[in-house]
């Protein structure tokens, strides 16, 4: 089949919206298909959506038998097979509406702007064949903001089979980027309030040096030198599997994110369970309490009670790792389940 | 929401008053109004309604614009006069607002408006009306032959409707050129009027003489002649009906009217320009209120409103606005047979008092109902709502065509289907 | 600097084009900068959608971005405060091709103003870029004749030179290139039989159509040359492309009025291949100078067929003509590092 993924992007910022369709790619040509990757442009501003939004309406992918779009506004294309796998809302419009977090004022303009994003939204989501999302998170939306159902379909990691345990050390590794909302300093912490000589490791790239050298200044002044190991840099996927393949278990903890996130997802692959919080968002629909990792609250007081729980209580945190490992199963995490579902 | 609205303030204005009465609705609503006064620079200095509101002379532009920028919604107010609209027009450019259109024949207006820009005032002509309308448009000899040649053929409407973001109407009867030219939203509701004092039922005459009453400038298209010509014919009338006529009247016309009604032997009574107290007095003593039109241009009538407000039965030709009212809450005269269908209405009018009792009340209550400046003020701020909501995806495609322009495009090849054909899905999204 | 390629994209197609932007963005980076391609789908059937794609294309907003380098229409339409056009194409069929009547537009008042919402787009695009380069000095001419812009020449390098190092002098003529009418492989076929004994020729490339391919295996059915004559014809890999010229004794490339130098004959004389062309192959005969770095004759079988034969009959003027083919080509100095950095000025 002769297939189109269409996205947006911001030109020289990689990451996890660009990893799903690059994933993609390469598994379904894996599977004999020929596949156009298309990547365009966009730009969240209120005043510019709509020419953008008018210009991925006069996009022609006819020469496809199928376009699969992700991330707004290439649902906008059209296509007599238009499937979507919908990771998120232009969300200033959306959930962010009513938030710190609009950037604009909740003006008779910008109330117009949202009324008819909404609306055209609306008519763009059901020209698809089928929508499927990320999380349970979008779909709700999708299902509270624009009336529309849709499966979930989660997005699997590139080459799980290179993830594996050889072990459990005494270590917390967290591997993600360091940037504030994925709340790396409230493991360190937590960790200073810990009784067991459990440790921490962190690694990542981040924007820029500002949040890495808050932790650095944070781990120095709870004296946890001896304790945390940070490498603020891109880790190698070699170096990612090795982490996880020793460590205790692994720590993600984002403030609300949509997805659960790959961190999760790998460490799972590497049998480990996962420490993460009740108010980080698309996690918990992979880490239950107590089955495959532990939800805390998010104080650094119930992330220590935690941290010392997976050091002490070895056998239970080596068990929950292969529960993690078989919830993947449950989910259907897989690249198979994802093609067998696009390709339907 | 934060609402400038362009509008004539002046006490003559009868578009002022309903201006006032949404004002007060609005406020009520927990809106902030702050008024523009559009009537012209020599105007300015007369006495205005009570708006309870802010005021600005629409020629205090740095003041305007101050408020245009904090604004959530703009209104403006048209109506067929230029000396009391122009500052609307002034302003409409820079900032498009909801329209509400009281006169759907805007052909004064734009005469005014056209004195000192005959060359862009004929492009817009030949834009709506084709290549021949612009030579025929400015020859008129005198007001009657300028509205009976242009008010079917160019009444100037869907230029004003071009202008503003969103249209509000009175009635329908007029609404298709709205709807061709208006880019936004289209809605029609109902006039909100009220009378200026507590509305009078109608109390037993102290004699057998029947009052009865035309209020407004006195125009042909009100139809005098033809009430003076019906009462001329009736000897029962002709002795007991008292005409009166309250409103601007030119010298020329007090001695026509007069020489007929002494000729049919009526007892005509002008009254010209009064103050607001003199008609109330007027309204409050007649027993029966004659509103005709024809041709009629107006969306709707504030002064039949007022008529049925003040529970008075009203009669009325039976056209465009009128013919939307309630069969049974006034009384229709068909315009071709204009005198002798009045002259039957009169004559059983005055015959039954019961009749004239029911009718007024029935009148009354429906034009309570319907006119409400409140409901009137909810659907300003839903037509705003919707206005806002259509603005985005205007403004695209004006950018669009701008950059097509640009090029040499023309509008056609932005209208061609497939440039306009995948832009449909803009259209299910905007409440037309 | 973050440099931002953009060009055209037909789903599912990929060509020269391509290659060279994908080039472009590895030596952008080769050069110490960020480098990505921007691909944005372009339909031009039917010629009423042109508007469409061109009014997209102007549509799109960049951020971070610090310089665009744009290839082709429409692509070059797109906004950038410090946009670079390298010209590969224009819409030619607005231009040059409807004087010729190969195009697309209508005829009459809608073709014409399809060619002049073109044409005013293109010279905006031209006007508000920094610096504008074209592929070839056809190109160059072409904008002169219907833009009245002046631009630079600047002349894509070979992709790969690395590969087209260490080959030995080989006992076939290798004549590469897609395969039709106007690249005329089949006039060498035509020449094979009038040339002499141990001349031997290798016809490699992708067919445009099937009809291509059959009609050039049809030719060598008839010309009976057993052996002589060896077609590949399919898209090849690159190391075997690369392999077929080094292992060459000589490199033939005969299209018709060619815009360009064309890659086959840069890699050739890159190889230190002597060269074969044709008076009328256009761009060509910048690298193939008669007696000098190889020949050029009439298209014509039999003129043809002298020059095929000479290649093996004074095989070491072949070879003299091979390394001052080589020299001339490094003479132009046409490498990537440079070409960089002419774009990113």
């Amino acid at each position: 089949m002769k297939i189109a993924l269409c996205s947006t992007f911001v030109p020289f910022l990689f990451g996890g919206a660009r990893n799903i369709v690059d994933w993609l790619q390469t598994m379904l040509e894996q599977e004999g298909h020929h596949v156009e990757r298309i990547y365009l442009p966009e730009n969240d501003s209120p005043d510019l959506l709509f020419q953008q939004m008018a210009a991925f309406r006069w996009i022609d992918l006819s020469a496809a038998d199928r376009v699969i779009c992700f991330r707004p506004q290439s649902h906008l294309i059209q296509h007599p097979h238009k499937i979507l796998w919908f990771i998120h809302h232009v969300r200033v419009f959306y959930d962010l509406y009513d938030s710190p977090y609009r950037g604009f004022p909740d003006d008779a303009k910008h109330r117009g702007i949202r009324d008819a994003l909404v609306a055209a939204d609306n008519v763009a989501l059901r020209e698809a064949k089928h929508v499927f999302t990320n999380s349970r998170v979008v779909s709700a939306r999708l299902s509270k903001y624009n009336q529309v159902d849709s499966e979930v379909l989660y997005p699997p990691v590139f080459q799980a089979e290179r993830f594996h345990c050889r072990g459990h050390s005494d270590e917390i590794v967290y591997v993600c980027r360091l940037e504030h909302h994925k709340r790396q300093h409230l493991l360190i912490e937590a960790l200073a309030l810990t009784t067991t000589p459990v440790r921490v490791r962190l690694c990542g790239s981040s924007a820029g040096p500002h949040y890495p050298n808050e932790l650095n200044e944070l781990i120095t002044r709870l004296k946890l030198q001896q304790r945390v190991s940070m490498e603020n840099r891109w880790v190698t996927e070699e170096e990612k599997v090795d982490y996880l393949a020793d460590c205790l278990a692994a720590a993600y903890l984002p403030l609300d994110e949509d997805s659960y996130g790959y961190p999760s997802v790998e460490a799972s692959h590497a049998s480990k369970a996962i420490l993460t919080t009740t108010d980080s968002g698309g996690v918990l629909e992979l880490v239950s309490d107590g089955i495959n990792g532990y939800v805390a609250d998010p104080t650094p007081a119930a992330l220590a009670a935690a941290l010392d729980k997976l050091y002490r209580e070895r056998a239970t945190t080596i068990a929950m790792g292969a529960r993690a490992r078989a919830r993947l199963d449950e989910l259907n995490i897989s690249w198979s389940h994802v093609l067998e579902r696009l390709l339907a | 929401m934060k609402i400038v609205m362009f509008t004539p303030a002046v006490q003559v204005s009868a578009i002022g008053r309903m201006a006032c009465l949404l004002t007060a609705a609005l406020q009520a609503a927990g809106h902030t109004i702050s008024i523009v006064r559009a009537e012209t620079e020599q105007m300015l200095h007369e006495t205005t309604h009570d708006f309870g509101a802010e005021l600005v002379a629409w020629t205090e532009v740095a003041r305007v614009r101050g408020l245009l920028a904090a604004a959530d919604l703009v209104v403006h107010q048209i109506g067929d006069n230029y000396q009391l609209h122009q500052g609307c027009l002034e302003w409409l450019n820079e900032a498009p607002g909801i329209i509400c259109l009281h006169d759907y024949f805007v052909g004064h207006l734009f005469c005014g408006w056209a004195q000192h820009r005959r060359e862009e005032a004929c492009t817009i002509l030949e834009k709506w009306y084709g290549p021949n309308a612009a030579a025929s448009f400015f020859q008129h000899p005198d007001s009657e032959s300028f509205i009976e040649e242009t008010h079917r053929s160019a009444p100037m409407t869907e230029w004003i409707c071009a202008m503003g973001s969103a249209v509000i109407t009175h009635s329908s009867w007029g609404i298709a050129r709205v709807m061709d030219a208006c880019p936004g939203p289209v809605r029609v509701v109902a006039l909100p009027y009220s009378a200026p004092a507590a509305p009078v039922r109608h109390a037993a005459s102290r004699d057998d003489m029947l009052r009865v009453l035309t209020v407004g400038h006195v125009n042909p298209n009100k139809r005098v002649a033809s009430v003076i010509r019906a009462i001329g014919g009736s000897e029962t009338l002709r002795a007991m009906t008292v005409y009166r006529l309250v409103g601007a009247i030119a010298p020329a016309v007090v001695v026509a009217l007069s020489t007929l009604a002494r000729n049919s032997q009526v007892n005509l009574l002008i009254s010209d320009q009064v103050e607001a107290p003199t008609l109330i007095r007027a309204l409050d003593e007649a027993d029966v209120v004659i509103c005709l039109r024809l041709p009629s241009l107006e969306a709707a009538s504030a002064s039949a409103i007022e008529a049925l407000l003040y529970g008075k039965p009203v009669i009325v030709t039976d056209t465009n606005f009128y013919s939307e009212i309630p069969d049974d809450c006034v009384i229709k005269i068909n315009p071709e047979d204009e005198v002798g269908a009045l002259q039957r209405a009169l004559a059983q009018l005055h015959a039954d008092p019961v009749l004239r009792a029911t009718l007024g009340e029935r009148g009354q209550r429906w034009a309570q109902a319907t006119f409400s400046a409140d409901k009137y003020a909810a659907q300003l701020v839903a037509v705003g709502a919707d206005a806002a909501r259509a603005r985005p995806v205007q403004q695209a495609m004006n950018a669009l065509a701008r950059t097509l322009g640009s090029w040499g495009g023309s509008s056609d090849m932005l209208g061609g289907a497939h440039t306009l054909g995948p832009l449909a899905l803009f259209n299910n999204s905007n409440p037309d | 600097m973050k440099v931002l390629i953009v060009n055209n994209m037909a789903p599912f197609v990929w060509g020269g084009a391509e290659e060279l932007a994908v080039n472009l963005e590895k030596n952008i980076i080769a050069a110490g900068h960020q480098a990505e391609v921007l691909r944005l789908p372009f339909q031009w059937e039917p010629a009423a959608r042109i508007p469409s794609q061109m009014l997209m294309v102007r549509a799109m907003e960049l951020i971070n971005v610090d310089h665009v380098v744009a290839l082709k229409f429409p692509a070059y339409l797109i906004r950038h405060p410090k946009k670079t056009l390298w010209l590969l194409h224009q819409y030619r069929q607005a231009y040059d091709l409807f004087d010729s009547a190969h195009t697309n537009l209508p005829f009459g008042a809608e073709g014409e103003q399809l060619r002049n919402v073109i044409r005013n787009a293109d010279n905006e695009s031209l006007r508000e870029s920094r610096h504008v380069f074209t592929n070839s000095e056809v190109t160059r001419q072409r904008l002169v004749k219907y833009n009245g812009f002046d631009a630079e020449v600047l002349l894509p390098p070979v992709n790969d030179p690395a590969l087209f190092a260490g080959g030995q002098m080989g006992d076939y003529i290798f004549a590469g290139g897609r395969i039709n009418n106007m690249k005329r492989q089949a006039l060498l076929v035509e020449a094979m039989r009038h040339a002499g004994p141990n001349t031997r020729l290798l016809i490699a490339g992708p067919p445009d159509s099937p009809g291509d391919a059959a009609e050039l295996q049809a030719a060598v059915e008839r010309a009976d040359l057993g052996d002589r004559v060896r077609l590949d014809l399919r898209f090849l890999p690159r190391e075997t492309y690369a392999e077929y010229v080094r292992g060459a004794a000589a490199v033939a490339y005969l299209p018709f009025d060619e815009d360009s130098l064309g890659y086959v004959t840069m890699e050739a004389a890159l190889a230190g291949k002597a060269l074969i062309t044709t008076s009328d192959s256009g761009g060509i005969l910048g690298l193939v100078k008669q007696h000098e770095t190889g020949w050029v004759v009439e298209p014509d079988a039999k003129a043809l067929a002298d020059a095929m034969s000479a290649v093996f009959a004074q095989p070491r003027k072949t070879a003299d003509y091979g390394q001052a083919a080589r020299a001339l080509w490094l003479h132009l100095g046409i490498n990537w590092p440079a070409t960089v950095e002419r774009l990113l000025r």
